[in-house]
């Protein structure tokens, strides 16, 4: 199955990128952008899989498309931020293994998941790479956007972009179909109120408690009425995030605990196995760690994820007039309501109060205090 | 998979190739070893295989093959395992997603990993030339001590291998000291020259376990000069370069000196070790030279000093030398012989060591340069 394959309603960023995998319009240094869950890092690793792929396709068969797909390959290096931010230190370490020739593939590829996570001192790092690239390194960096804010001018005129765009209702409810096997009314559902976001998608058919959590964040709107109701909800908000959190966290860490258990001999049977599983558990419990950092993150993300739920609702309200596509068809009536009891000024106000609270949060103020802060304002209207 | 191999065989090749790998894999799956047996040589042979991006390692050991196949487990747990086995021949099976050890009355069953995700080996680089092995394991060791120990500075971490015909040299610098072995070899037809920068740990470990083996080495480099690949007989290692410039160091080694002194390696070491004990890690240690006998003295007023006399023989002004006693050590160790000459100009310029032969003459082949510390005041 050809690596393109995973990535969803993409076709014209797909066109651009075989072109250039098969020699037509490649350069070192690529910026992947576009709105989360369009799959900036499956363009990137598909990318990088077809660079490397024996028939310069992405044929998703040869041994480099199946170790790039699977993060193995040696020639290419996956960064992703453990904690909040990339650091310098990883950068300057990166960017030294970047500039070493391929030893088994074709280019040395560095993907870096969140370039707009990095922080000032690791963009320069990088710039440097960037702007004088060694002969067979590329590089792949993904953002939200090209917007300095998220990466550096200077990176950003060296690289050229991809843009992603939100992949189209009816691409999602296909993949969901075909590739997760789930039925035709629920993969559309999912599809359609999924906001564009592919892997949202998946967990929202796939997943009861994802789908009830999602229900209670967008009750928070209409049920929102007394002022003593703010601190409830806001507790509402924040517990749903961190169940959504603690879910994926723990899907994630079990699969990665029990595969390193495996290569460091920790579940063997039989005699002398003392010594590797006394190794594995080090690795295990160093691995933990990793994943403790990464927690923090998830946790933060899916509070995002929360809140542009809930922005994406009064988007709706103030849209509804219109008749523009909804982004929660499937609360069309709670919508139309809102829309006929609140004056324009007013929803504007509440979408503005859940964008603050995204900000704030990306400024480390404590999720609590923030969520707090934009119910009370919610309440206020 | 199924096959049968020789204990002692698998044993030695699981723990070799076991030796390279990761103890904190980046990913899972450079935690394994890769058995192939039957592979793409098909010469009957099962591969033990590791790779941790830098380093791979391979070693054939001839096997029965009743059914090829490649299976990729945890190396740490297969090495502890084989290390273990009573000695006769060894059954592995694969059965499904598990594999099967049996030996004996002994029975073991490992978890697998998937083979498909296991990354590609780099290809064995292009035969350059051949030396021997037990040679070549010395040489590295007499090298590798001079190597920087800091990653920020990649260029002083790898020793240098420079091919020139018939000679075979290296080199390595951390800035306070510089080491160089040059001998001859074997080369290829057709190699002339060449140089690169190789990680000195890695060149260390493989021309240990090579060298050890005392056999030949056969040394290869690839197209790009990217890889070095260094084998011995069913053994093959490949580390992968350095991308660095090293430092234009033939133009550091002093050419002429005015004292020269000749040491009794043994009894200086000996008492630079025992007066060091007082000079605080990375302090100095004295020389003071003169006609005659030299003079060994280290800490200070504030601290515990210590001093030692020894003869030895001295041409030149009387002159006070310092160094820092372990790069000073490292350089005696390092000598093949028990007579070495200490020549320099003056307290702040670099210092040459080399050994000397049973006849008093400059042993080739070898030198050793050193930074003096200041002196205080």
């Amino acid at each position: 199955m050809s690596v393109w394959r995973q990535l969803v309603g993409q076709e014209p960023a797909v066109a651009v990128l075989s072109a250039a995998a098969a020699g037509e319009g490649m350069t070192h240094s690529w910026l992947f952008t576009g709105p989360p869950g369009s799959g900036r890092t499956v363009a990137a690793r598909a990318f990088a899989a077809a660079l490397q792929c024996e028939s310069r396709t992405g044929c998703g068969e040869c041994a480099h498309c199946r170790t790039v797909m699977a993060g193995t390959h040696a020639d290419v290096r996956f960064v992703e931020p453990e904690g909040l931010s990339i650091s310098v230190a990883e950068m300057r370490s990166l960017v030294q293994t970047a500039a070493r020739r391929p030893s088994t593939g074709r280019w040395q590829i560095v993907i870096v998941a969140d370039a707009d996570r990095l922080t000032e001192g690791a963009s320069n790092a990088l710039l440097k790479a960037v702007e004088e690239p060694p002969a067979r390194t590329v590089f792949l960096l993904c953002a939200p956007s090209d917007h300095p804010e998220d990466v550096m001018v200077t990176i950003r005129s060296r690289c050229r972009v991809v843009t992603l765009r939100t992949p189209p209702a009816d691409a999602i409810a296909r993949v969901l179909i075909e590739r997760d096997g789930i039925d035709e009314e629920r993969a559309r559902w999912a599809a359609s109120v999924c906001g564009g976001h592919v892997g949202r998608a998946r967990r929202l058919a796939t997943d009861e408690a994802a789908r009830s959590r999602r229900a209670e964040v967008l009750r928070i709107p209409v049920s929102l009425r007394r002022p003593d109701d703010v601190f409830a909800f806001a507790d509402l908000l924040i517990t749903a995030a961190e169940a959504d959190a603690v879910a994926e966290s723990a899907r994630r860490d079990e699969a990665e605990e029990a595969e390193l258990r495996i290569a460091m001999g920790g579940d063997g049977t039989g005699r002398g196995t003392a010594g590797a599983k006394r190794a594995a558990e080090a690795a295990v419990n160093q691995l933990r760690k990793r994943q403790k950092s990464r927690a923090t993150r998830t946790q933060r993300d899916s509070i995002d994820l929360a809140l542009v739920d809930l922005a994406n609702f009064y988007r709706d309200v103030l849209v509804y007039p219109t008749g523009a596509t909804l982004t929660h068809p499937d609360h069309e009536d709670q919508i139309r309501s809102a829309a006929e009891r609140w004056s324009p000024e007013s929803t504007l106000r509440r979408l503005e109060a859940v964008l603050e609270c995204r900000e704030a949060l990306q400024l480390n103020v404590k999720p609590r205090i923030a969520v707090e802060a934009m119910v009370t304002a919610l309440a206020r209207g | 998979m199924k096959i049968r191999v020789e204990r002692d065989n698998l044993a030695d090749a699981v723990a070799w190739v076991a030796k390279s790998l990761p103890t904190r894999p980046s990913v899972p799956v450079l935690g394994g070893v890769l058995l192939d047996a039957g592979g793409d040589d098909g010469d009957g042979a099962l591969t033990v295989s590791g790779f941790d991006y830098e380093v791979s390692a391979t070693v054939s050991v001839s096997a029965t093959i009743a059914e090829g196949g490649k299976v990729l487990v945890s190396g740490r747990l297969l090495a502890d395992i084989t290390k273990a086995l009573p000695d006769q021949p060894v059954d592995i099976t694969v059965d499904g997603a598990r594999v099967g050890i049996t030996c004996g009355n002994a029975r073991f069953s490992l978890p697998t990993m998937p083979v498909e995700d296991y990354p590609q080996l780099p290809a064995q680089p292009q035969f350059v030339g051949e030396l021997d092995g037990h040679a070549f394991g010395e040489a590295v060791a007499q090298v590798a001590v001079a190597s920087g120990k800091d990653d920020t500075l990649p260029m002083l971490t790898g020793i240098r291998l420079e091919i020139s015909g018939e000679t075979l040299t290296m080199v390595a610098t951390d800035r306070f000291r510089l080491a160089l072995k040059e001998f001859t070899w074997k080369p290829a037809d057709g190699v002339t020259g060449a140089a690169v920068l190789v990680p000195a740990k890695n060149l260390a470990d493989a021309a240990r376990s090579l060298g050890a083996a005392g056999s030949t080495v056969r040394l290869g480099l690839s197209s790009g000069e990217g890889m070095l690949g260094l084998s011995g007989p069913d053994r093959h290692t490949t580390t992968r370069l350095l991308d660095a410039e090293f430092p234009p160091y033939r133009k550091l080694l002093p050419s002429q000196y005015t004292s020269r002194a000749v040491l009794d390696v043994p009894a200086v070491t000996e008492a630079i070790r025992r007066v060091s004990l007082v000079a605080e890690r990375g302090t100095q240690v004295r020389l003071e030279f003169t006609e005659g006998s030299l003079r060994l003295a280290a800490g200070g007023d504030d601290e515990g000093s210590a001093e030692e006399e020894l003869p030895v023989t001295y041409e030149g002004e009387p002159v006070v030398i310092a160094f820092n006693p372990n790069y000073l050590l490292d350089g005696l160790t390092a000598l093949p012989t028990d007579q070495a000459e200490l020549t320099f100009t003056t307290p702040n310029r670099p210092a040459l060591i080399k050994p000397l032969d049973d006849e008093g003459k400059v042993a080739a082949g070898y030198l050793y340069l050193l930074m003096p510390v200041r002196l205080p005041g």
